[in-house]
Parts: C-alpha cells; sequence; structure tokens
C-alpha cells in the first residue's frame, strides 16, 4: 500500500497513484498529495491502476477530495479502474460526481 | 620436419637422393613409379614430391596429374628430376601441374635452395588452408547463431502483429538485426501500450538490448502498470547491463481502452506528433527526458505527458533513422519533409511513408535503422481470459481476534490474501475485500470502539474520525471480533459472519445516508455486493452470503 503522486511536464495534470489497497490507512497522505496544489494544474488524475483493494473509506476520501479542490480544477478523473472497483464507485455513483476511465 | 617423396624407378637416384636430404634432416619417402607414389601420398603427409619424369607402370607426367587432381586442398609442390632438357618436356611438365625441375646429375646446392623454397611455399599453403578452415568454421557458426537468435527475437515480439485497426508500422533495419525495438501489449483492463526504442549503433550489438528490455515491457503491462515505471524499471535494467556508450532513445505510449486518453514517456527519440486523419499535426510532442540506460536510479525523471485523444486522432511516432535518412547530395530528409508527407494523403500508411523516403533516398544506401509507428487512437475491448477453474474443495475459516490481535495485525488483508489463493476466487478478490472491510471495520469503530459516524458530518470531521479511532483502538484493553467464513463449491458461495464483543451499532442509517455524505455507503455497498446481508437483533453481527458465480 503506497502513494505516489506526479505531475506531468507542462504542470496542467497531477496524477496520484494509489498502489494496493485505497482505504483509511491513507487519509492523511492521500489528503497531502492534494493539499498544495499549484495554480497551473487543471487537472487532477486518481490512477487506480495498481489499485486492488478500496472501500467505502476510500469513497470518503474521494468526496472530501472533490469538495476542497473542485473550485481550482477544472477535471477530476479516476482512471484504470479494475472492472471490481469500477463497479464499486458505479454502485456509489460516483461516475455522476467524477470522470471515471 | 618437412617429408620428402622421391619418386624414382632408378634405385641410385633414390639412394643419391635420400642421402644428401637425409643430411639437411629431411623425413623421406621413397616411390618405384607414379602408381606406388599415389599410395605413398595417401598414407603418408608428404609435404614435396620429387618426380621422375620417365618410368614404367605409371610415368611422371601422369603422377603428376594425378597429384595435383586428388591433393589439391595444400599446396603439394611438384618438382621433376629429369635429364631431359628439350623444350617440349619442360613445357609438358609445367603443364601437367609441375613446379619446378632438378637437372640430373644433382647438384647439392640447387636441390637444397629448391627444396627449402618449396617448402616455405607448401608452410605458407598449410597456414593458409588452416585458416581457411577455421574462417569457414567461424562462419558457419555465426550463420547458426544468427538463425537462432532471429529466431529468438521474433518470438519475443510476440503481439506486433495484433492490434490491427491500431497499429501500421514499418521497421526496416540497417543490417540483420534491429536496433530499434517496437513492442506492443495490452493490459488486463484494456489499455493499448507501444515502446518504440532505438538503441545505440545498429546490427546484433545494438539489438542485443531489446531481448530483457523486451520481457520487462511485457510483464510491466500485464500487471497493467504506469509509463513512467515501465520507463524506470527499464532504465535501471539497461543502465546495469549495456556498456557506457550504449543507451536506448525511447517513447513509451498508454492508449485508454476507451481510445479516449494517451500518456506518454518521451525520451530521446525525435518529435512525436499527433495527427488528425489528413494529417494535419495537433501537437507536437518533444522528448522530455534523457534515453534510457544513461540516468541511475535515483536521477531518473518520471514526468509524462498527457493528453486527450479521439477516434480521428492518430499518434505518429518515429527513430531518427527517417529524419535522418539522405539522398546523394548528402541532405538529410528531415522534420519538414516528414510533416509534408504526413498531410499527402487522407489516412496515410507507413508504407506510403516509406515509398516515399526510398524515393528520396534514391539508391543511396540505408545508414540506420528505420522505424515508423501509426497508432490510431481507437477503442478497444480487454482481452477475454479464462477463469479460473473453481476449487471443489468446501472449507470453514474461523479468525477470532483479541484486543492485542484487534490493534497489532491487519485480518482483513491477510483473510483476502488466504482466500485468494484458492481457485477461482482471486478474480473476486476486491469484492471479497470490500465486504470484509466494510463488515469488519463497522465492528470494530461502532462496535468495539463505540464511535460515531456522526462526527464525519462536521467540517474536517472526516479526519476528526479517524483521529479518535486511533486514539480508541490505542486504549482498547479487552475487546473480540469473530471472523467466521465458509466456502461452498456447490454453491458457489462464500458465507461471512462477523461477530464483535461491542454493545452492537444501529444497521440501517437514517435519511442522511445519501451518496452525498461521506459515511453510510458501506453498508449499502454491502448490500449491492453481497447476495444477502443480515444482522442479528442486537447488531453486533452480520452475516453475508457472497455469489461467486
Amino acid at each position: 500500500m503506497s502513494l505516489t503522486k506526479n505531475e506531468s511536464v507542462d504542470g496542467t495534470t497531477l496524477t496520484i497513484q494509489i498502489k494496493g489497497k485505497f482505504d483509511f490507512n491513507l487519509v492523511q497522505s492521500f489528503r497531502q498529495a492534494y493539499a498544495q496544489i499549484s495554480k497551473s494544474t487543471v487537472k487532477v488524475v486518481i490512477d487506480l491502476r495498481e489499485t486492488e483493494y478500496m472501500d467505502s473509506s476510500a469513497l470518503g476520501m474521494l468526496l472530501n477530495m472533490k469538495k476542497t479542490i473542485e473550485s481550482q480544477v477544472s477535471t477530476i478523473e479516476i482512471s484504470n479502474c479494475q472492472p471490481q472497483l469500477r463497479k464499486i464507485l458505479q454502485i456509489s455513483r460516483f461516475d455522476k460526481k467524477f470522470d471515471i476511465s | 620436419m618437412m617429408h620428402v617423396l622421391i619418386v624414382d624407378d632408378q634405385a641410385l637416384n633414390r639412394i643419391l637422393l635420400s642421402k644428401m636430404l637425409e643430411l639437411e634432416g629431411y623425413k623421406i619417402s621413397m616411390a618405384y613409379n607414379g602408381l606406388e607414389a599415389l599410395k605413398v601420398l595417401e598414407k603418408e603427409p608428404i609435404d614435396i614430391v620429387l618426380l621422375d619424369v620417365l618410368m614404367p607402370v605409371m610415368d611422371g607426367f601422369e603422377t603428376a596429374q594425378k597429384i595435383k587432381k586428388y591433393f589439391s586442398e595444400v599446396y603439394l609442390p611438384i618438382i621433376f628430376i629429369t635429364s631431359l632438357d628439350d623444350q617440349a618436356s619442360f613445357e609438358r611438365c609445367l603443364e601437367v601441374g609441375g613446379d619446378d625441375f632438378i637437372r640430373k646429375p644433382f647438384e647439392k646446392v640447387i636441390l637444397y635452395a629448391k627444396i627449402k623454397a618449396h617448402s616455405r611455399t607448401r608452410e605458407l599453403s598449410k597456414k593458409a588452408n588452416e585458416q581457411k578452415k577455421l574462417l569457414e568454421y567461424h562462419h558457419n557458426q555465426t550463420e547458426r547463431e544468427h538463425e537462432i537468435i532471429e529466431h529468438i527475437f521474433n518470438n519475443s515480439l510476440e503481439n506486433q502483429g495484433k492490434f490491427k485497426e491500431h497499429l501500421d508500422f514499418n521497421l526496416s533495419p540497417a543490417s540483420m538485426f534491429n536496433g530499434d525495438m517496437f513492442l506492443v501489449a495490452q493490459s488486463p483492463i484494456g489499455n493499448l501500450y507501444c515502446m518504440l526504442g532505438d538503441f545505440t549503433g545498429h546490427g546484433l550489438a545494438a539489438a542485443i538490448g531489446a531481448l530483457p528490455a523486451s520481457r520487462v515491457f511485457y510483464t510491466m503491462v500485464q500487471k497493467g502498470m504506469a509509463v513512467n515505471d515501465i520507463a524506470s524499471e527499464i532504465n535501471i535494467l539497461l543502465y546495469n547491463l549495456l556498456p557506457g556508450h550504449m543507451f536506448c532513445a525511447a517513447t513509451i505510449v498508454e492508449l485508454s481502452a476507451s481510445g479516449k486518453s494517451i500518456s506518454a514517456w518521451l525520451g530521446g527519440l525525435p518529435d512525436a506528433y499527433l495527427i488528425d486523419r489528413e494529417g494535419n499535426v495537433k501537437q507536437t510532442l518533444e522528448s522530455q527526458h534523457m534515453a534510457l540506460g544513461i540516468l541511475d536510479e535515483h536521477e531518473f525523471e518520471y514526468e509524462v505527458i498527457h493528453f486527450e485523444t479521439n477516434q480521428e486522432m492518430r499518434l505518429a511516432l518515429a527513430t531518427d533513422g527517417i529524419i535522418e535518412t539522405s539522398n546523394k547530395d548528402d541532405v538529410f530528409f528531415g522534420e519538414e519533409r516528414f510533416l509534408q508527407i504526413l498531410k499527402s494523403k487522407t489516412m496515410i500508411s507507413c508504407e506510403n511513408i516509406v515509398d516515399n523516403l526510398n524515393q528520396f533516398a534514391d539508391g543511396s544506401e540505408q545508414q540506420d535503422d528505420v522505424s515508423i509507428v501509426l497508432l490510431n487512437c481507437l477503442p478497444l475491448a480487454p482481452e477475454e481470459k479464462a477463469r479460473e477453474a473453481f476449487s471443489t474443495l468446501a472449507f470453514n475459516l474461523s479468525l477470532s481476534l483479541n484486543a492485542k490481535q484487534i490493534k497489532q495485525t491487519d485480518p482483513v488483508y491477510d483473510v483476502v490474501n488466504i482466500l485468494s489463493s484458492v481457485g477461482g476466487l482471486n478474480a473476486h478478490r476486491s469484492n471479497i475485500f470490500l465486504l470484509l472491510s466494510e463488515a469488519y471495520n463497522n465492528a470494530l469503530d461502532h462496535g468495539v470502539l463505540g464511535l460515531d459516524s456522526n462526527i464525519k458530518q462536521q467540517d474536517d470531521g472526516f479526519f476528526k474520525y479517524y483521529e479518535m479511532r486511533e486514539k480508541a483502538l490505542a486504549s482498547l484493553a479487552d475487546a473480540m471480533i469473530i471472523i467466521d467464513m465458509r466456502y461452498c463449491p456447490d454453491t458457489l458461495s462464500l458465507y461471512f459472519i462477523i461477530c464483535d464483543s461491542g454493545r452492537g451499532f444501529n444497521s440501517k442509517p437514517d435519511e442522511s445516508s445519501s451518496s452525498n455524505n461521506e459515511f453510510g455507503r458501506g453498508v449499502s455497498l454491502l448490500e449491492e455486493i453481497a447476495e444477502k446481508v443480515t444482522y442479528n437483533a442486537s447488531g453486533n453481527q452480520v452475516e453475508m452470503c457472497y455469489k461467486l458465480s
């Protein structure tokens, strides 16, 4: 379980990648990852390609993030979900709140 | 020691010659006529033949012809012993393959001089022949090795032929082995990855790095890793593997399964272009980083480029072979011409581009590997995978956790790992995790620790909640959570019972459980993922049934 963040070369996209387990153990580091978002950032990508597990605490963390940064960026995308995680997001109606790809 | 064969029907000549030569340290064999001589030559490694002309059974002329015919591999000098001195006889001797003459009566000095001279020639010829054989051996060996390597290379580029709708590419190596490398693979969720690489130089030395690099690429795509992580891994590999002056300029691209977005790591290749169907450049993607294999682990640069695409878009990648192709006047093909050609036709193909390039080069020798890739940004479906068969063995698994274990272990994660190893369950591990995590955390947070989810509604309540949880957990002294699991292969079901020592909690959150709140989602998720969820009356036990089919 770990979290890494990366800015794209042009500084417009912030990618937060979560490996393994996305749950309340990441509460602090996840909040820190988007705490000081730079002015040039227009898009935040939560990359779940290496996320195997998530539970409702992760959903809470995602909503918290959205509340905090939605006025600063134009897109928040949740990308590369494995099918079962995508289903969890859909059941929770997250496809209405986030761009899920 | 040189071995001389003396062929003469007259004993006197034979004895005279052999005595003279033995004095000089030569090894001697003797024959009375040509036929005898051929027999000796079959058996003994003769270096020089002294051959009389007029002999019974087989004369010198016929013998010389046969010797030259049968022993042609290494120069075997024939020196005629003759008393004939007419021009015609000399000519005949030369005609049948004679190399020199000694006149009777024999003069020591001349005999020695001639034998020595021919010995030297014979030695040289022997050496040349040995080298020729060695060369042939190495040549055959190399050919065989090339065949094997070619076979391995072809096998290592397993996926190139797939994805015909998405990919059009042309690889023209400058020699047998390509120092350019083009790899293609699809991740489990359907994303399409391409890697175009250009190793320093060309030929086998350049191509060899493609083998380990391709293994890393395929393995990491299979895990669905990000392009920069793949780049980083190949970078370390090549950094450790290649000699200092060798590296691999590369672009690694990931097209999402929706076909709508691309992320790319660009290290050292010429500009890539995002073009429309007409070949108009929509975006130029410049290389951002140094080539792979130069920087060590800590210096490596992870930044990628993200951009959105659609079905009308194509990504054009090329190695420097194309822009550095030159014509007879040493003029480079260059980026401008490349861009012009992309625009010269709707949906231009790589074949069109190469035709243009060849016209430009007009017969000039190809200096470097030329590789072009056109990626059509179309959606693609994940590859269908055969499902692992379900285990037919029914089992129960039970855990009782006391306060100490609750504090120190991560039972949900561990149990999911155990269950994942059972045949057929691995594909369901995310759902199993969700069910167990929700039920266990409910039991722990609300049952054992007695936390109230309403805290989450306050400003910053979410974080406050987890702070409180941490504190409560730290001071937990006496508690018990029991997890019971049952796997029924007959009905393909998993049953879970999670029971805690707490006072129970309200399993039916009130109206506040709408999806905008930071809590309450867990319970409804459980009900969606599980076939059935039931709570006991006091709220300290939940029973779930999950269908695997």
